[in-house]
């Protein structure tokens, strides 16, 4: 039983002298925080006053007499204001300091957090030898957080391999971000084809095709209605679901039907999209379908149904006061309860 | 016929003070563990990144979150939490308020504030709760809606919040707390990064007595200038950064705190929600999440990160923190209890073993075994039952190996995050790490002890928690 008691009175002691170097370092980094904070003030009012007067080797100046380091956090905090001219002549000046090689130091040996933010501003400088650090990045960083930063980035200087390639660095966990969608969305339009070729990859996750159907929706307008329509009967509900919500985006001659056949589906997810694009594309030849949809077992789906009917305008709204007023259903119900949506009377 | 008797007494003492000591040591084993687990956590995860560049990154891709504001008799604060709420940094998010037929003017202070106007609005009666008298929108703002109800509950309160609510994520928040304006987003990030797997998020809740608070915002961190207030730091430091982190780390988090957590909808909805008249609903729920995710062979993630901060008010009084800890105990009991199935059941893999295992260890038989530990141990010594080293084993169990896992929480707090903006509040955090053990913990104890004998006598009574509000007005 003593080992307990010499046990706990070494961990104790042990614990207690950590603690006290702790707030020791604690009281040194309070002294050198002040000086930092004085470094920082320095910088900003520097780019204050570049704005003001366009003064670049006043500017330059001030960035060179504080460490790189506090001069890129407390620089790009402050570009992140920053639009056209003005945000470029800062960033010449920057690029003309030297910060690119510190930042790609940074992409380098950094932590996650700092390789990531290292990521951004590489792209923001452009400097010339940012796309090859950040390919780097891209290809061997530990990290997939990191190494989807530096695909957008790279993305955003128009280095960005082939997606293929780009999806395969990332790795397989990677490929489960969100993050991912705002890729595809940065994708520049020449390259569109990729994101069509990875969006119908059976193989590759639903969430990514969903979100590469989605970036192609918003960007890439009526020419992918047709690969929209291929899709909307896929077999991943998420695919379906997104292709089906793209084609209300974009249209299709075919509408009617694939509509119509995707409010049948097993999937809630579709049927909903389904509905929700109907209402979007105002096609009250669909009235019939939908008002059958307003009896469905999930409420989602009831909901996009009746919404899609309130859109088609007075025929909607008529056939949605017939089904309010009839027997207690869930579609009476839900009928209703959309009827009555706005300011209490 | 005395010498056998003796015997048996001797015997009996020494069994039992096995068991308490036994208790202790592994209650102490698996804080240290904690530590350790808790300790690699924390030096693996990324440092955090400024709020600026969290909005830059994904602040197109963040998911709409309802933020679910159970409130009952919070007329003092609540015009001033919904402002605050209503300033958070996200991008798409609701305020649904929720008036649990409050018996004060909570609501009248809501319409009064934001001149809220009744509002008809479509939703999925998908959990079961109280009526709801009315929905309120804001001509003054989209994002609040408040839902005004009959008495039902916290756990109902949250029901409602969750049927009306529209967004794929909720956040549940109290009434009465202040999240940190970056909160929403840093907590959506692993919603963010797995969106597939991750279907609840917790993160740290604070104490903010002592620090300025000024417009529903924490202005300046400062400790709490009394002890009671300040031992409750040490232990909420103890409770998220140790243990919340180490379970989460395994995927074997058991608690989702009820005034600071974000759940998916669908998946709460499929569990039936928040279980109304529960003492431990927070527990509850991700205990039923947990069960559900497991039965249905799917992939999860229920994630504590340390960075979105909610600040609350700690009590300040004995009685209202006694009410609170016996409150606590019973809703620990009363899961571990409806839910013991899911005990050392391999079926349930490490939730089965290592949470529940924990809950069994910390929650059920620790502070029965402590308290009787400091009544039978000292006795036994001074009736020369016991040797001496029993009682220094159950000292160092109580004691110094209590004063070495909260300094080592400190330590863990100080060396990867550095909340503490003064050496002078480590210094002081120090002193009450040490202190705390002498007599607050023992409090603690008798108060849980007392928690399971109102469990054992089916007591299901909140009591009352009085507020002073964090801007510092009085109720």
């Amino acid at each position: 039983m003593w080992y307990i008691w010499d046990l706990s009175i070494l961990l104790s002691a042990l614990s207690l002298v950590i603690m006290l170097f702790l707030i020791a370092r604690r009281v040194l980094q309070e002294r050198r925080g002040r000086a930092t904070a004085d470094q920082r003030r320095q910088i900003l009012t520097a780019l204050i006053a570049f704005t003001e007067n366009r003064d670049r080797e006043a500017l330059k100046t001030t960035v060179l007499g504080v460490p790189a380091g506090i001069a890129i956090d407390a620089g790009f905090e402050f570009i992140a204001l920053l639009r056209g001219e003005e945000r470029d002549d800062v960033l010449v000046a920057f690029n003309e300091c030297g910060l690119p090689a510190r930042i790609g130091r940074q992409l380098r040996k950094g932590n996650v957090a700092e390789r990531i933010h290292a990521a951004e501003m590489l792209a923001a400088l452009a400097s010339d030898d940012a796309s090859a650090s950040l390919l780097a990045a891209l290809a061997q960083d530990r990290s997939r957080e990191v190494r989807i930063a530096a695909a957008i980035a790279l993305c955003d200087l128009g280095s960005l391999p082939l997606l293929g390639t780009a999806l395969d660095f990332i790795g397989v966990a990677g490929q489960r971000s969100r993050r991912l969608i705002e890729l595809f969305r940065r994708f520049p339009r020449s390259r569109f084809n990729e994101l069509a070729v990875h969006a119908s990859r059976v193989d590759a996750s639903p969430l990514i095709r969903a979100a590469a159907i989605d970036a192609l929706a918003r960007a890439g307008g009526f020419g992918f209605a047709d690969f929209f329509a291929g899709l909307a009967g896929d077999a991943a509900p998420e695919v379906a679901a997104a292709a089906l919500r793209a084609l209300g985006l974009t249209g299709h001659a075919q509408a009617l039907a694939i509509l119509k056949r995707a409010m049948e589906n097993d999937d809630w997810d579709v049927r909903a999209a389904a509905a929700e694009s109907a209402g979007r594309l105002g096609l009250p030849e669909l009235a019939a379908p939908l008002s059958t949809l307003m009896d469905d077992e999930v409420w989602t789906v009831r909901y996009a149904a009746a919404n899609a009917l309130r859109s088609f305008g007075q025929p909607g709204e008529r056939l949605l006061r017939e089904i309010a007023s009839a027997e207690v259903s869930r579609s009476q119900r839900t009928a209703s309860l959309i009827l009555a949506e706005g300011p209490a009377l | 016929m005395i010498a056998d008797w003796s015997h048996e007494v001797v015997l009996a003492a020494t069994i039992l003070s096995w068991f308490i000591i036994g208790a202790g040591l592994a209650q102490t084993t698996i804080y240290l563990l904690q530590l350790v687990v808790a300790g690699y956590a924390l030096s693996k995860r990324p440092p955090v990144a400024r709020s600026a560049l969290l909005w830059q990154r994904y602040g197109d891709v963040a998911p709409p979150i309802a933020l679910l504001v159970p409130a009952y008799n919070e007329a003092l604060n609540i015009v001033e939490s919904v402002h605050s709420m209503l300033a958070l940094e996200y991008p798409n998010f609701e305020v649904v308020v929720i008036n649990d037929g409050s018996k004060d003017d909570t609501l009248l202070r809501l319409i009064e504030a934001f001149r809220l106007v009744k509002f008809h609005r479509p939703y999925e009666e998908a959990l079961a709760h109280q009526p709801i008298r009315g929905l309120y929108s804001s001509p003054m703002t989209e994002r609040l809606f408040v839902v005004d109800k009959e008495n039902g509950g916290k756990a109902d309160a949250q029901n409602a919040g969750i049927n009306v609510c529209r967004a794929p994520l909720f956040c549940v928040i109290d009434g009465d707390s202040i999240l940190e304006p970056d909160a929403l987003m840093r907590a959506a990030q692993p919603f963010i990064d797995d969106p597939e797997r991750t279907i609840a998020v917790g993160g740290t809740i604070r104490i903010a007595n002592g620090s300025r608070i000024e417009a529903g915002r924490v202005r300046e961190i400062h400790l709490p200038r009394r002890l009671l207030p300040l031992f409750q730091v040490v232990e909420y430091l103890r409770a998220f950064l140790m243990a919340r982190l180490a379970w989460s780390s395994i995927n074997t988090l058991m608690l989702v705190s009820g005034a600071f957590g974000m759940f998916r909808r669908a998946e709460v909805v499929a569990v039936g929600g928040f279980t109304k008249g529960s003492m431990g609903e927070d527990l509850d729920l991700v205990i039923k999440l947990h069960r559900h995710m497991r039965d249905n062979k799917r992939k999860y993630r229920i994630q504590f990160i340390p960075e979105p901060v909610c600040w609350t008010e700690a009590p300040e009084t004995l009685s209202v923190l006694a009410r609170q800890r016996s409150r606590w105990q019973r809703g620990a009991l009363e899961c571990f209890f409806r839910y013991r199935s899911m005990l050392f059941n391999p079926r349930y893999g490490r939730v089965g073993f290592l949470g529940f295992g924990h809950i069994f260890i910390v929650d059920v038989l620790g502070p029965v075994a402590e308290v009787l530990g400091y009544i039978l141990i000292p006795a036994f010594w001074l009736l020369g039952i016991l040797s001496a080293e029993y009682l220094l084993a159950f000292t160092a169990l109580i004691f110094t190996y209590g004063v070495c896992v909260s300094v080592c929480s400190l330590i863990l707090e100080e060396a990867e995050l550095q909340r503490f903006p003064r050496a002078r509040d480590l210094a002081v955090l120090t002193a009450a790490a040490v202190i705390e053990n002498f007599g607050y913990r023992q409090l603690n104890n008798f108060w849980r002890v007392k928690g399971c004998w109102q469990f054992l006598r089916g007591n299901q009574g909140w009591g009352e928690m009085t507020r002073t509000g964090l801007g510092g007005a009085k109720k």
